[in-house]
């Protein structure tokens, strides 16, 4: 029993880590106003770039983090400008995004033989006598560098949101663009600055699923992560923190499937996998109940484009 | 002699730079063909209180917005201390020293008073981090508000405090970004008599403080109290600069509209029977707070029961309440003929029960913007079946009647009936918002700031719609924060502050006494 | 305190002209349009969809398909060959279906993405009354289209109450329901209801009574369902009172609401119409098109549903000729993969691309754009 609950919870990190990724990127984006459901498009090309710049180009899984993160920034351009410049439905445009995305990395994998390949893993840091703890011990050597890097991350987005000018401005954005656009903040610049931020982060989580977990690309891999980590953020309430918090809650809901399948438990396989879509939509439902009758924690101006010479 | 904008070119002595510290010249501005200005000028000193006097429509809160740099002029000069500038956005206007105080504030509600603060980046706060920033913005938020005679909580949340004090966190916010030219639009708007005082007295010590301050203003008794000059704009264009104390109201007037504005005469008046009768009504609103309680009145047949008090007191909230938009907490609303109390009935219950509704945001519960004004005409009708059944819908009889309709309450600007709501000027839709609730002669009106943001030709057709509707014997209930339109209507006034009905008077109603009602429950 | 830098800049007179036209003399002026004209819209919408084509074309030569053949595929042996139109019109059905599904709920402002979903569920309906052999024979194929409706619908409730009741945003509920279903087909076809003959992921074959016919010419009588389906919905949108509530609630719900219009009956009435519209699709394909329940007979229509919904923005009969326009599409993807070994995702590229291309062109069509100096 102990066995299996310190392998699970060694486990979890895996799970979580693109979760609380994917959250963090749409926390920025969407503080800034913008509501990026292009997501899971953006996880998935992500994901492709990670692995296809292993396979073509040779990079190191390390720098592969880098190559995905790029990518998913250059893919979220289209979606900035035709939501931020061009103010079109941020629902439309973010759905064709998703389609688009889904169709782009399913023809590359297939064309550019990229798919069901395995490439080496992310390199695991030297813990010395950290590793040598007792039960912390055999958790924290089964990580690898990003998942140390998760905490501090974290703590930089929650830093430069609240505690700096520019996270000030970010929000001020977000919350009411008419009392920024006076008070001299660049709307349009900071909202696509803050997509162009978030969908980095978002192509990271990709990548780490692609190349950090699984270490292999297949078709459509993402399995609807991307449209979780959109109620995870609704569920963390905007917060960085909580976020992280909600991470590890799903990460250890899935992390525990294949532990139970492992240890011989029988349950219906494709019945188990449903549990992740069903506790993601058990905890909107919650939230929303719960949330009824308080003050909204949203940004005030999200989904809005915004113009400056409106008149009605 | 009255200045125009001919001797622009004519050096004003005294202090302050030659031609003044803020002048626009010839500025027009025009929004997808309309013509909002045409060949507009303003000059405004410094030390002076200079009041931007029009009424709604006159383009007096464009010709600011130029002046701030939130809209770019088509064509004219703007010059500050004498030096020709042209504004590439509301920073740039800032850095200069304008600052804007507009009637809907720019504040970021969540935020708290330093935060706000902090986020112009200007004046004092300038170049700081934000730790630093928000020390240096505590200490001059506090220093700049004691200078004006008032006190505020540097770390309170912008939606925690009352209007009047949010207020002043603008001002005190264009202080510390380093204004020297304050423009004011309709800053009474939204306060009680004793609060406009302070703060036309806060608006007199900052001009006397070396500011040059604007103020945008339809009210003719705050530009004779307090203004230096006055600049009178109709239609796009600026009219005259003159000393306002050189004029009397009625010259202003006749400067303003253009002809004067017949005011009639209420006659003796006989009451009826009771037909809608409010008792000890109560709200909370969604997040908790308190919006109304142990609201008692009734409203009798060929009466205009009016209720004034400035928003936030929760008359917006008993107006939703009466219109079915919300549902209270407790009490009981009558209308006569109706079998059973009405206080938890949808809209289209009510309505079959004889009432109708005229509400403050037209855009919000008055007309579909995007649907064609046949369609928002007709849309009562369809729904309570005159215009057909389910199965079928009579177009064409919607549309004759729908022109019937428009041209019996002068509905203008109508090229087809397909044409979108959206296309009408206020005046208009308001104007088609009760053509289409008066189809069915109700018994019962509910109207809430009816004329707010018209121009005095449209005020007075609606005024005079709901006057026709009380000599029809319908029972009128209109709740407004403009005290002038309540005392012209009224037959009775209740007086709402801090969600009670605190005090009700008979004709003829002494202002002050409603101001003191106002404020002793406050 | 006072800043001088702007001094410099000014001193030319605006009445005369500009003499040198340096381009970043002035600023771009953006101004929302007052009023529309209905040909200048068809006109935007047209030549965004070429736009679309065109760049899909520009990617497809990029992966080998040489130009000529291209414009032969997917225009004249497309709609000039006998058998491939009549695989356009069979195409057809189920994106009409989809189409009107999307359409509809779009029109109330209710994003239903859960029509892969509600067709999966509708194929479950259809599959289960053929399982257990339930009603007479000449009664099967309308009981089999009844339990997909009765399905596709119920599946389609939950999003929209707690839409309704606890403002869930449907956009993720129906979203995350459609891999529940998914998942539900998986656990079905792999276990319980796998065809004892073969033991692929796929029910056993429906008996012949529960195939939809085929009528004169090989036109097949899923054509006809469609048909009928488009034709009341026009008639709900264009002359019954239900079309007025559906048009105020998409253009404004609060006013809607104000006015007297039963908004939330009416939205719940639309979306179950919308999932008994989806699951209709999932009828359609597993009665007329695989014969059976397969694991992926749904693939692609929740996309090009959606899509179709907003092409036609919200108009049913548009929807219709939009779905067969895609329907044109999707048989011309299905011959480019099989000469060119162009991949099935590549359809779903060029409909996003098409879709990506209109919906940038509906910038222009609502504002007006000007340089101003």
């Amino acid at each position: 029993m102990f066995a299996f609950v310190l392998s699970w919870l060694a486990s979890i990190p895996t799970f979580s880590l693109p979760y609380a990724l994917a959250a963090l990127g749409l926390i920025i984006s969407e503080r800034a106003g913008v509501l990026n459901l292009a997501a899971e498009g953006l996880m998935l090309v992500g994901a492709l770039s990670a692995v296809g710049s292993i396979l073509s180009f040779g990079v190191d899984p390390s720098g592969s983090l880098v190559a995905a993160a790029g990518a998913a920034a250059i893919v979220s351009l289209i979606f900035a400008v035709l939501t931020i410049l061009l103010r079109v439905n941020q629902v439309i445009v973010g759905l064709a995004m998703v389609f688009f995305c889904q169709g782009l990395t399913s023809l590359l994998g297939e064309q550019l033989n990229w798919s069901n390949r395995v490439v080496s893993a992310l390199p695991r840091p030297y813990l010395g006598w950290l590793g040598e703890l007792p039960i912390v011990g055999r958790i924290l050597t089964e990580q690898d560098v990003l998942m140390f890097a998760a905490v501090p991350l974290v703590a930089c987005v929650f830093h430069v949101l609240f505690k700096t000018n520019i996270g000030l401005r970010l929000r001020s954005v977000g919350e009411n663009p008419e009392a920024a656009d006076a008070m001299g903040v660049g709307v349009l610049s900071t909202r696509f600055g803050a997509v162009v931020v978030g969908s980095a982060l978002l192509g990271l989580a990709g990548a780490y699923i692609s190349v950090g977990s699984a270490r292999i690309w297949v078709d459509d891999m993402t399995s609807g992560r991307g449209w979780i980590a959109i109620a995870l953020v609704i569920f963390s309430r905007w917060r960085p923190w909580r976020a992280l918090g909600g991470a590890l809650l799903f990460g250890g809901i899935e992390a525990l499937i294949p532990k139970l399948a492992a240890s011989g438990v029988r349950l219906p396989q494709y019945l188990v996998m449903m549990t992740p879509y069903l506790a993601t939509l058990v905890v909107m439902i919650w939230m929303a109940a719960a949330k009824r009758n308080s003050p909204p924690d949203e940004p005030g101006a999200l989904g809005r484009p915004y113009v400056r010479e409106e008149r009605r | 002699m009255a200045w125009s904008p001919s001797n622009s070119h004519i050096a004003v002595a005294g202090p302050g730079p030659v031609g003044g510290v803020l002048a626009l010249h010839d500025i027009d501005k025009t929004f997808d063909g309309f013509k909002a200005l045409q060949r507009a000028s303003f000059i405004a000193e410094k030390g002076q209180v200079h009041a931007l006097l029009g009424e709604n429509g006159a383009g007096k809160s464009t010709l600011m917005n130029v002046a701030c740099g939130l809209y770019g002029a088509d064509a004219g000069r703007m010059l500050v201390d004498g030096e020709e500038v042209r504004l590439s956005g509301p920073r740039q206007a800032a850095d200069l020293g304008i600052g804007m105080v507009h009637q809907h504030f720019r504040l970021v509600r969540p935020f708290s008073v330093v935060d706000n603060v902090v986020l112009t980046g200007q004046g004092e706060v300038a170049g700081k981090n934000y730790r630093r920033a928000v020390e240096i913005a505590a200490k001059a938020i506090v220093h700049h508000a004691a200078a004006l005679g008032r006190t505020i909580d540097p770390f309170q949340r912008i939606d925690s405090l009352p209007v009047a004090e949010q207020q002043l966190v603008e001002v005190i916010r264009a202080l510390v970004a380093g204004a020297r030219i304050l423009i004011f639009d309709e800053p009474t708007a939204l306060l009680t008599d004793q609060e406009a005082d302070r703060l036309l007295n806060t608006l007199r010590n900052l001009a006397d403080m070396g500011s040059a301050v604007i103020l945008i203003t339809h009210k003719l008794t705050d530009v004779k109290r307090f203004a230096d000059r006055v600049t009178v704009m109709r239609g796009g264009r600026t009219i005259a600069s003159v000393d306002p104390a050189s004029l009397s109201v009625a010259e202003l007037t006749r400067m303003t509209v253009g002809d004067t504005a017949e005011v009639d005469d209420a006659g003796q008046r006989h009451y009826g029977r009771r037909r809608l009768e409010v008792i000890d009504l109560a709200c909370t609103r969604a997040d908790g707070t308190h919006a109304f309680s142990g609201v008692n009145f009734n409203v009798r047949s060929g009466e205009i029961y009016g209720i004034a008090g400035v928003s936030g007191n929760g008359q917006a909230e008993l107006a939703e309440t009466l219109m079915g938009l919300r549902s209270p907490n407790g009490g009981v609303i009558q209308l006569e003929d109706a079998g059973e109390s009405l206080q938890n009935a949808t809209p289209d219950r009510l309505r079959a029960s004889g009432a109708a509704f005229v509400p403050a945001d037209r855009y919000r519960y008055g007309l579909a913007s995007g649907l064609p004004i046949a369609d928002n005409f007709a849309i009562g009708g369809v729904i309570n079946g005159h215009y057909g059944s389910w199965a079928w819908i009579r177009r064409r009889t919607m549309e004759s009647d729908a022109a019937t309709a428009v041209k019996d309450f002068d509905v203008q600007g109508i090229r087809s009936l397909n044409q979108k709501a959206a296309l009408l000027s206020g005046g208009n839709a308001q104007k088609l918002v009760i053509a289409r609730e008066f189809r069915t002669s109700p018994t019962i009106v509910v109207a809430q700031s009816p004329s707010r943001g018209l121009d005095v030709r449209a005020t007075l057709a609606v005024h005079g719609r709901l006057g026709e509707a009380r000599d029809r014997g319908a029972a009128v209930l209109l709740l407004s924060e403009d005290l002038d339109e309540i005392l012209k209507l009224s037959d009775r006034v209740g007086v709402m502050s801090a969600g009670r009905l605190v005090a009700e008077f008979e004709r003829p109603v002494d202002r002050q006494e409603i101001g003191r009602a106002m404020v002793a429950h406050a | 305190m006072h800043d001088m830098t702007n001094v410099g800049k000014s001193h030319q007179s605006d009445i005369a002209p500009v003499a040198k036209k340096r381009w970043y003399r002035g600023r771009l002026s953006v101004e929302v349009r007052r009023e529309i004209g209905g040909w200048h819209q068809a006109a935007m919408l047209a030549g965004s969809v070429l736009m679309g084509l065109i760049l899909s074309g520009c990617i497809l030569v990029a992966a080998g398909v040489p130009a000529t053949s291209l414009v032969q595929e997917m225009l004249y042996s497309t709609l000039l060959d006998a058998t491939n139109l009549r695989t356009v019109l069979f195409q057809a059905s189920p994106l009409i279906l989809v189409g009107l599904s999307a359409a509809i709920a779009f029109q109330v402002r209710f994003w239903n993405l859960g029509i892969e979903g509600q067709m999966i569920f509708g194929g479950l309906g259809a599959t289960f009354v053929s399982l257990f052999d339930l009603g007479p024979d000449y009664a099967r194929l309308p009981l089999m289209a009844l339990a997909a409706i009765l399905a596709g619908t119920a599946w389609a409730v939950l999003p929209t109450l707690l839409k309704l009741k606890l403002n869930v945003n449907e956009i993720i509920s129906t979203l995350l329901l459609n891999y529940v279903a998914l998942d539900l087909l998986f656990h079905l076809v792999y276990g319980a209801w796998k065809d004892p003959k073969d033991g692929f992921p796929h029910s056993a074959l429906y008996r012949a009574s529960e195939l939809l016919p085929v009528l004169a010419s090989g036109i097949s009588s899923a054509l006809v369902i469609a048909a009928f389906a488009t034709a009341t919905l026009a008639y709900l949108t264009i002359w019954s009172r239900a079309g007025i509530y559906m048009r105020f609630i998409e253009a404004n719900p609060s006013v809607a609401r104000a006015v007297g219009i039963p908004v939330q009956r009416v939205i719940l009435v639309v979306v179950l119409l919308s999932g008994a519209l989806a699951s209709l699709a999932g009828f359609v394909i597993v009665s007329g098109q695989e014969g059976r329940l397969t694991q992926s007979f749904f693939r692609g229509y929740g996309v090009s549903g959606v899509l179709i919904g907003f092409l036609a923005r919200n108009n049913p009969i548009a929807a219709a000729a939009v779905a067969m326009l895609m329907g044109v599409l999707f048989v011309a993807g299905q011959n480019l993969q099989v000469f060119y070994s162009i991949p099935q995702a590549m359809v779903q590229l060029i409909q996003a691309l098409i879709v990506i291309c209109v919906a940038s062109s509906d910038f222009l069509i609502r504002h007006r754009v000007s340089w101003v100096r």
